[in-house]
């Protein structure tokens, strides 16, 4: 057991800086940063960078070559994930297409969807989005009414998706949509959002723009090549999916850095001396590296190939407590973080509001560790 | 990064268990005291050399052994000895059991005073190695899972052995062996109750069945994890903050399993029978040390900001290197 890097590792992690020093535009922080992740604005940087990134061989690293990757491990593919996290994540939405996107297409695609999708993405210049989400099925995604009637020779889609972050720029939407009666008889779809019949509301909100959009189906008429998987087979293929979207954004990184940037912004101003605070701020430090610590474990067991239970489960719920205690901490010793006195610190503050929602609900988590990880019976 | 066991630690920590296992017992006579101690447990422990594997193979080995004692529910010193200790006194070897006190506070009541035999003393700049005369300690009765005694007399300083410049050593070691120890009872609390409320029905239910349960389960869980890395990151990093954040999280965290784990376990958990106070009375103490949950917050503030230099110019964090890149 050990806990620090090899040389391989932070050769790898200086390379990676030196690619971010070199690829974001000076304005970088002060202008793209605080507009946030799903801001059109970002969500266009990020097909410029990402490709760059993708020409450097820093986009898919942990991929199979044959699909663009340098078959890295995922350690690797953890300390891109960090340092671009670090950065104020310039891939936008693209973290989802490496993270999970990517590998779900890989695990569960046709030839030939592999062969439109991963290459695609590899490159760096596509947007998904991800659909979800629906007004009366959140937490409980089984319940979702999007319905995919299948015609013979294709799907006709109705119904409705929301909260779908990066709708209004995304290029291609990762759908999941009833096939069945049953409450699990789902099943996903990969439509391009050029497709007749799909429409995009944004909508305002307490987070950032761009996060919050409606996006409709009427009556999409998509080919059975569309399905990803059996028919039936979403629940299984979303499952998979989510296991890697809940460990893929290092939410104990930024959360770090921000309090870093609020613990030194009281600094400049000489009112560090405070010792509640400080305690406050020590407590809430001891958290954040405890969820790192439980993240590492997950991406340990990944290269070991320790089948995962809950564990992914376990540092979402860690990170959250931490990102919780912090939008406190925040509100009370960063006072005008919320009334443009520090765009980074506001950014961060909205981004996380719903963390406790997003990628399934705090309350989720708790379930599937109780039942996976700890052998607790079924809910009475 | 290998957060897995090598198969000499995962042999190390089977076999101290093996041992633990058979000497974990509370004798019948004493099933309904406050704490255990087994000597002979103790004994053992020093005469296999597991006191000795800080020196022997390294303070994550010692940290091992500190956490699996700590699961038992009879008491045996391990951590000063096994962790602290070759700290501090290098390949030296003093008699055990020991124990660390803050010179500050000499005149209350201390963890494990009445077994120790060896004492280093946190007197700020130095440390004091005393050796333990046990006709000058009384016993304290406490609800805490240790053996508590005080100095009948105050100890003689004077004639102690100063180890110079050693006080930030040793309260640094002491940050991780109670990290450690923690880890171990922690563990061992939420497994307890876990057994406890899959067994224990209630309107027809397991307590397990219940949503609030589980997710509280679930936190105590999380917190026992995570200081268990925690506790094991600092005894390998050998790093200052790396100890007060074991500490700290561990100190700040004690309330959250000390409350649910006895919420869960009813009235059967206030009974001296039931044995889930031997690890979380065992945590109540812990907060206590090394100046609580106030001291190790504010040093980890201390160390992460203190700097003199601003945000802008420190240098990334830099990371730790493994043994390989070394």
């Amino acid at each position: 057991m050990e806990f620090g890097w090899t040389a391989e590792q932070i050769k790898y992690r200086e390379h990676v800086r030196a690619a971010l020093e070199e690829l974001l535009p000076p304005d970088w922080e002060q202008v793209y940063v605080p507009q946030s992740y799903a801001s059109d604005a970002q969500i266009e940087f990020s097909r410029i960078f990402c490709a760059e990134l993708a020409q450097r061989g820093l986009l898919v690293p942990h991929w199979p070559k044959q699909y663009g990757g340098n078959d890295a491990d995922d350690w690797q593919h953890f300390i891109l994930s960090e340092e671009m996290k670090a950065a104020g994540e310039p891939r936008g939405p693209q973290y989802m297409n490496v993270n999970w996107i990517g590998p779900t297409i890989m695990r569960y695609g046709s030839d030939e969807q592999r062969r439109e999708h991963l290459l695609a993405i590899a490159s760096g210049k596509v947007i998904w989005c991800q659909g979800f989400s629906e007004p009366s099925a959140g937490t409980d995604l089984a319940a979702l009414k999007t319905r995919a009637e299948n015609r013979g020779d294709h799907y006709l889609i109705n119904g409705s998706k929301i909260w779908t972050s990066y709708a209004r720029k995304a290029d291609w939407c990762f759908v999941l949509a009833r096939t069945g009666s049953g409450r699990k008889e789902v099943s996903v779809f990969l439509l391009p959002m050029t497709t007749p019949g799909i429409q995009v509301t944004s909508f305002p909100g307490l987070i950032k723009d761009g996060h919050l959009n409606e996006v409709f189906f009427t009556d999409v008429k998509v080919p059975l090549s569309a399905r990803l998987g059996a028919e039936g087979a979403g629940w299984t293929i979303v499952t998979y999916a989510l296991s890697y979207e809940r460990v893929g954004v290092a939410r104990y990184h930024a959360g770090l850095e921000a309090l870093d940037r609020a613990i030194n912004r009281r600094k400049k101003e000489n009112r560090f001396d405070d010792p509640v605070m400080q305690t406050r701020a020590g407590i809430i430090a001891a958290k954040f590296e405890a969820a790192r610590l439980l993240t590492y474990r997950v991406v340990d067991q990944r290269v070991h190939r320790v089948q995962d239970t809950s564990e992914a489960n376990l540092c979402r719920i860690a990170a959250l407590e931490a990102v919780e205690d912090l939008m406190d901490f925040l509100v009370q010793y960063v006072p005008d973080c919320l009334t443009g006195g520090d765009a980074l610190l506001e950014d961060y503050y909205r981004i996380n509001i719903p963390a406790g929602i997003t990628g399934g609900t705090n309350e989720l988590q708790l379930d599937l560790v109780a039942r996976r990880g700890l052998g607790m019976p079924s809910r009475l | 990064m290998n957060l897995q066991l090598t198969e000499e630690q995962s042999d190390l920590v089977a076999a101290i268990q093996e041992i633990l296992q058979d000497h974990s017992d509370i004798p019948q006579s004493a099933r309904l005291q406050s704490y255990w101690y087994n000597e002979k447990l103790q004994h053992l422990l020093t005469s296999n050399g597991y006191l000795n594997v800080g020196r022997e193979f390294g303070p994550l080995e010692a940290a091992l052994v500190a956490i699996e004692a700590a699961k038992i529910p009879v008491v045996a010193e391990v951590a000063v000895s096994s962790l602290v200790a070759p700290q501090l006194l290098g390949e030296e070897v003093v008699e055990g059991p020991m124990v660390v006190l803050s010179g500050r506070e000499l005149a209350r009541a201390h963890r494990n005073l009445p077994i120790a035999r060896h004492a280093l003393i946190d007197l700020g700049d130095d440390v004091a190695l005393l050796p333990v005369d046990p006709d000058n300690v009384e016993p304290v009765p406490s609800v805490l899972a240790y053996p508590y005694g005080r100095f009948i007399r105050a100890p003689e300083l004077r004639g102690a052995r100063r180890l110079r410049c050693q006080g930030t050593h040793l309260r640094h070691w002491w940050r991780v062996a109670l990290a450690a120890e923690s880890a171990g009872a922690a563990q061992a609390a939420v497994a307890f109750t876990l057994n406890h409320v899959k067994q224990r029905h209630v309107f027809g239910h397991p307590v397990a069945a219940f949503q609030t349960v589980q997710h509280r389960m679930v936190q105590c869980h999380m917190v026992a994890t995570s200081l268990y890395y925690l506790a094991l990151q600092a005894a390998w990093s050998r790093l200052l903050y790396d100890a007060d954040v074991a500490a700290c999280y561990a100190q700040q965290h004690v309330k959250k399993i000390v409350v649910d784990l006895h919420q869960f376990a009813g009235a059967m958990g206030v009974t001296n029978e039931f044995a889930l106070h031997l690890w979380t009375y065992r945590l109540r103490a812990l907060q206590t040390e090394a100046g609580g949950v106030t001291e190790s917050a504010l040093d980890v503030a201390r160390d992460r900001w203190n700097s003199e230099k601003s945000c802008e110019a420190q240098p990334a964090p830099v990371p730790l290197v493994s043994a390989e890149a070394k």
